[in-house]
């Protein structure tokens, strides 16, 4: 009750100014939105100097006419974070419980440290979602703190149990969030891909940082986990499908990293070392999990990008890719990422590239300089026609098909 | 340090047959004590208190408890100064995960000047006088712990300078004090650039004034003995998440630290009453401090707030003198019971900002903060089963405001016990 009264006492605050506005409307990915921060300048100083720190500040945060008071922010990251320009979580709820700005708990403020052309993960998250893949809304913004331009951000959204409900949706009035949600964490020096590590569920907890139902018994949260590695490990090819497919939607999976490899992304799930940068879903009253895109800011890395490559390395990929229909299907949904890209990936980079053009170039924070962001901009652009041919020639080599034209 | 345990119980064992001898060298006055001459001596004080405790709900502390050991030495020094020395002794985990017995924090070291009654001078480390129950010692209170405001609130020992004394029904004390006392040390320092000097808190300043009061209204029969006081206290502290905080009974933050930056006031108000065989006791406490600067937008925001108090009372059914030195009248090692004490205690300490207007939040620069407070009441039985033991029985219930900042998320009422044994010389 209390929560609900504060979200109505939260929402007037806001006045009619929120009332016109939507989740649809922060991630427009058409517009390039202005985020205000307001917070004690000795917080700012304070986050700043201590960027490897997850410490919450208190703040205040403008968008649109609409400020929300007293919000948690906080330095965020693993290889991106920043004294200069650090990345953001912003929590709305962090010291009012159940306060929501336009429906959500959080939004993070991506600070584009890692990608000189500053538009690779707002792209790729676009295309992944227009591949169908679960993967959160974003777009850009100028980000001033007590009103001084602080630089360019990606604006993305928080996968969590909000996003859950809108990828999901809702069955008979009860909306699909209640299922376990992870974080996979990518343990430095520890590369993992899929091998089984044994009845005890620490190794599994260690890599699943769990962000819903925390409460619950360990055997609870990362035990359908356990018996999933398990039982990818353990099964044989012949059963492989019956046995591992209630655990797992494998066609979901196939399309992921299909379209994962389409866009050259090199440090996904089938990455370099090892797998990293995903979330992993356990749906509501299931025990089948299914994958959710995040931090695709390394993609778009080369168009000869193997369409295979590493397949057979990961435990996961390579026993379900030696089932006839899931390989058939992976080379297909390569295919058909060849047929969207065709039509919209290179003019989407450009027409981004166009938005935030003036943004980047008055960043005075991002490390990187103009030149060189003008230089992987020329770069990236060219990615989309040389992969989408690249991939059309190698899809039909596998295939055994005929070559279009232009094939090497 | 085992060996200064040992000699203490050596001084201990070799001095009590000296007791009945002349009252120069080692002799036994209570405890150990060295008689150089008149009015030149030096005693030997120890303080041991165990306990034993169980939680309803658990919320993971340690059933088996050392609260305090502490060594000591105190004597006079001519009839015109007076001196005390004590430490904590604890163990200190060493590098290789083990532990190890240790001399700990300075408790009183301090140098008393008392040639007169009317102005009397302590220097040294010493508890300000804020506070009945904080400045009432660990042995000597009614109860196995401290009321929560006593704690966290008042601000207990410093270094300082103070002047003290009696004048007819009135008793003074006003003293400057370096910092604000250990309870109100800064938790987080001034955030500086390179070069600059980091802050504490203080200096402050500390004045309580206690007399017989009612004395002067009639018609009150017994109750015009009662003691009546009021304290104050002012110092400044430093920019930072330095403000007081609220902790549960078992020590679990149920208000955390706030940003301040200003002044710390203290205001509080004592009773004190002791008939007979039963005592009644009273405070009210209450901090406030500035938030000079600190909100989001570096604008002043209201005073933040701590407020506490309590109501005690005590009965010996045995029927000894409920004074500040109470000796078994029939001690158990003698055949008798020992003296056996009732207690109870309610008693609050809550935290909020002096704002309370529009949406509260938990944040630590919000104007409105969400408030919280633990109310608990203990009940208790104290039996003194001679000059230097007592064992102290406590049943203690606990009902927080805020289920989201308990020691357990989402619960609000705790039960706990203790058996504590104290062994004083």
């Amino acid at each position: 009750m209390t929560k609900t009264l504060l979200a109505i006492v939260v929402a007037l605050g806001l006045g009619s100014a929120a009332a016109a506005q939507t989740p649809d409307d922060l991630f427009n990915p058409g517009a390039l939105q202005r985020i205000e921060l307001w917070l004690n300048s000795s917080d700012w100083a304070k986050l700043k100097a201590a960027f490897q720190e997850n410490t919450y500040y208190p703040a205040d945060v403008t968008w649109d006419g609409i400020t929300v008071r007293n919000v948690g922010i906080r330095s965020r990251g693993l290889g991106s974070r920043s004294s200069t320009k650090p990345g953001l979580r912003v929590d709305f709820d962090r010291y009012a419980s159940g306060q929501q700005f336009l429906g959500l708990k959080s939004f993070v403020l991506d600070n584009l440290t890692q990608d000189p052309t500053g538009v690779k993960e707002t792209v790729a998250m676009r295309f992944l979602s227009r591949l169908g893949i679960p993967a959160p809304r974003e777009t850009h913004a100028r980000l001033y703190v007590n009103g001084d331009y602080a630089g360019l951000y990606g604006l993305v959204e928080s996968v969590d149990k909000t996003m859950m409900g809108r990828v999901f949706g809702t069955i008979d009035d009860n909306v699909q969030n209640d299922g376990y949600l992870f974080e996979y964490n990518y343990v430095l020096g520890s590369a993992w891909r899929f091998g089984y590590e044994g009845a005890n569920l620490a190794p599994y907890k260690a890599r699943f940082d769990i962000k819903t139902n925390e409460s619950h018994a360990e055997s609870a949260i990362w035990g359908p986990i356990e018996e999933l590695v398990r039982l990818v490990n353990n099964t044989p090819s012949s059963s492989f499908e019956a046995t591992v497919g209630p655990h797992l939607d494998l066609g979901a999976f196939v399309r992921y990293i299909a379209a994962q490899n389409f866009i050259a992304q090199n440090d996904g799930f089938n990455g370099y070392d090892g797998m990293n940068n995903f979330y992993f879903y356990r749906l509501e009253d299931s025990p089948s999990h299914v994958f959710v895109a995040w931090d695709e800011d390394n993609a778009f890395l080369q168009p000869d990008y193997s369409i295979t490559l590493r397949n057979d390395d990961n435990v996961l990929t390579r026993k379900t890719l030696e089932l006839p229909v899931y390989q058939a299907q992976y080379f297909g949904v390569l295919s058909e990422a060849a047929g969207s890209a065709s039509e919209w990936l290179r003019d989407e980079m450009q027409r981004q590239l166009d938005m935030i053009n003036a943004a980047m170039l008055s960043d005075a924070f991002k490390p990187y300089s103009n030149e060189d962001h003008a230089a992987a901009r020329e770069s990236l652009l060219a990615f989309a026609p040389a992969r989408i041919s690249y991939v059309r020639c190698e899809v039909a080599k596998q295939a055994g098909a005929t070559r279009p034209s232009g094939c090497q | 340090m085992k060996r200064l345990l040992n000699m203490a119980i050596v001084i201990a064992c070799v001095a009590a047959p000296a007791a009945a001898q002349d009252k120069k060298g080692l002799v036994w006055n209570d405890r150990p004590s060295i008689v150089f001459g008149e009015d030149v001596s030096l005693d030997i004080k120890g303080r041991l208190l165990m306990e034993w405790r169980t939680f309803n709900p658990e919320i993971g502390e340690d059933t088996f408890h050392l609260r305090t050991a502490r060594l000591g030495a105190a004597g006079e020094l001519t009839r015109h100064f007076d001196w005390e020395i004590e430490r904590e002794i604890g163990e200190v985990e060493q590098e290789d995960g083990t532990g190890q017995i240790a001399f700990g924090e300075w408790k009183d070291v301090y140098l008393r000047w008392e040639t007169f009654d009317a102005v009397r001078v302590i220097g040294g480390r010493f508890k300000m006088p804020f506070g009945l129950e904080q400045t009432t010692g660990v042995t000597e209170l009614d109860f196995a712990y401290r009321a929560l405001g006593s704690v966290a609130l008042a601000p207990g020992r410093d270094r300082g300078v103070m002047i003290f004394g009696d004048l007819g029904r009135f008793s003074y004390e006003a003293g400057v004090f370096d910092d604000d006392g250990d309870n109100g040390e800064s938790n987080e320092p001034q955030f500086v650039s390179d070069g600059d000097d980091l802050e504490d808190v203080g200096p402050s300043f500390a004045v309580r004034v206690t007399g017989d009061l009612l004395r002067l209204v009639p018609g009150i029969g017994r109750l015009r003995s009662a003691n009546l006081g009021i304290a104050y206290t002012n110092s400044k502290i430093p920019e930072g998440l330095n403000s007081l905080r609220g902790e549960s009974f078992w020590g679990r933050d149920f208000f955390d630290r706030v940003y301040v930056k200003g002044r710390r006031q203290r205001l509080g108000a004592q009773f004190e009453w002791t008939p007979g065989p039963a005592s009644l006791k009273a405070e009210w406490l209450q901090s406030r401090e500035q938030r000079n600067e600190q909100s989001n937008r570096d604008a002043d925001l209201s005073d933040y707030i701590g407020t506490a108090w309590y109501v005690a009372g005590t009965w010996f059914v045995t029927g000894e003198d409920k004074d500040d030195n109470v000796n078994p009248r029939q001690p158990l090692f003698k055949g008798g019971p020992g003296a056996i004490e009732l207690a109870a205690r309610y008693e609050r300490l809550g935290f909020a900002s002096a704002t309370t207007a529009g949406t509260s939040f938990t944040n630590p620069r919000a104007d409105f903060l969400t408030p919280n407070s633990d109310t608990v009441f203990t009940a208790g039985v104290n039996w003194l089963t001679s000059r230097w033991t007592r064992v102290i029985v406590n049943a203690i219930h606990e009902d927080l405001e805020d289920p989201a900042r308990s020691p357990l998320a989402g619960t609000t009422s705790f039960w706990s016990g203790l058996v504590r044994l104290n062994v004083v010389f």
